[in-house]
């Protein structure tokens, strides 16, 4: 390009001679330069086209991995969780026993904690057995152990003058009835009335008590079907059959 | 749960108030309602005008054992729980037992006191025959 002015001119002023070469080097190592980044080697040369913009290895990995056509591996469906299908199984049961052991559900309602007439310890209750003869005593105990359909009752009586503690399952099928014989005056401050078999706070026989009620309610065997019962108490508000 | 050294109320009126278990027969385990044992009888009902029923007995039944007599007898009660086969429980406030003779027959002609019911199962009805109430 500018090669021939300068060579024409004389070679005695040498420092402007450095000062063109340093100039023409430059340039041609300038013009080099541009000459490599330009050329292509075959080798170097990148095979595919470069991805487009957005693209994510594990998008395309994953694209592959269908594509190519790989056996499925056949995947069992877990079974079904029992936990989901019946969360709570204890109460499930409880209220298919109750239905069956109390389907009137007047037992339940004479032990649940809601009602306000419910048999609560210091009370004289009667319980018909279906084999033996009917026990009558001082609720001294409730007792309600896992489920509702576990209730028992603690019933404390004087028979010929020894002391005779009796536990009843009060939804077991051998019970008949429930009744109140006589409501607590007061509501016990305890949950569990054993101090009354201490001999100074022993009630002793309850069978006075209990043979008024009978001849209140009509016979010796007087609420047998439970009726007759609950008419006699019907302005107490309590109910015949419990 | 009578044992060794547990001590008994005697319910019938062979003239024995209080006997002491030395020996439960037949069994490895604590005797319930309706199990035989041996008792030594240790102390003597005294059937004077106070005792009320039992005072009208006859002497001579009351005469029947002394203190110190050695003698079967079968468990009636029990302060220990008693479970039924129905789930129901039962307890009583005292032990209490029947003298027997060793065929098996009660020595008293009368008993004064409530008896378990488990006696039926163990063919103990001749007592439960003698017994007031059994429950």
């Amino acid at each position: 390009m500018s090669l021939s002015a300068p060579c024409i001119r004389p070679l005695a002023i040498l420092k402007q001679a450095f000062r063109q070469c340093r100039a023409e080097r430059q340039q041609l190592r300038s013009q080099r330069q541009y000459a490599t980044a330009a050329e292509t080697y075959p080798s170097l040369a990148p095979r595919f086209p470069p991805p487009s913009a957005g693209f994510r290895p594990s998008q395309a990995i994953k694209q592959n991995r269908t594509e190519t056509g790989l056996t499925k591996i056949p995947v069992v469906p877990p079974p079904r969780s029992t936990r989901k299908a019946c969360p709570d199984p204890i109460a499930q049961i409880t209220t298919t026993q109750l239905k069956t052991l109390d389907p009137t559900g007047a037992r339940t309602r004479l032990f649940s904690p809601t009602n306000p007439e419910r048999a609560q310890v210091g009370d004289i209750l009667l319980v018909r057995l279906k084999n033996s003869e009917p026990f009558s005593g001082l609720l001294l105990n409730i007792r309600q152990r896992h489920s509702s359909i576990d209730t028992a009752i603690l019933l404390r009586n004087q028979l010929t003058r020894v002391g005779v503690e009796m536990w009843f399952k009060v939804f077991s099928p051998d019970v008949e009835g429930i009744e109140v014989v006589q409501r607590a005056a007061k509501r016990a401050r305890r949950a569990n009335l054993y101090y009354m078999r201490q001999p100074r706070h022993d009630i002793g026989s309850v069978e006075g008590v209990v043979k008024q009620y009978m001849r209140r309610t009509g016979g010796p065997m007087g609420g047998r079907d439970g009726r007759g019962a609950g008419r006699a108490r019907g302005k107490k508000g309590g109910k015949g059959k419990r | 749960m009578i044992q060794l050294k547990s001590m008994l109320n005697v319910i019938d009126n062979s003239g024995a108030a209080v006997a002491e278990c030395v020996k439960v027969l037949k069994m490895h385990r604590a005797a319930k309602t309706g199990d035989r044992i041996i008792v030594v009888v240790q102390k003597q009902r005294n059937f004077g005008p106070e005792s009320g029923p039992g005072g009208s007995v006859s002497v001579s039944a009351a005469n029947k054992v002394r203190r110190g007599d050695i003698r079967h007898a079968v468990v009636v009660r029990t302060a220990k729980k008693l479970q039924r086969p129905d789930g129901s429980v039962v307890k009583f406030d005292d032990n209490a037992c029947v003298l027997i003779n060793k065929g098996g027959d009660p020595i008293g002609t009368r008993l004064n006191g409530i008896v378990g019911k488990e006696l039926r199962e163990k063919k103990w009805s001749k007592i439960l025959s003698l017994a007031p109430m059994h429950l």
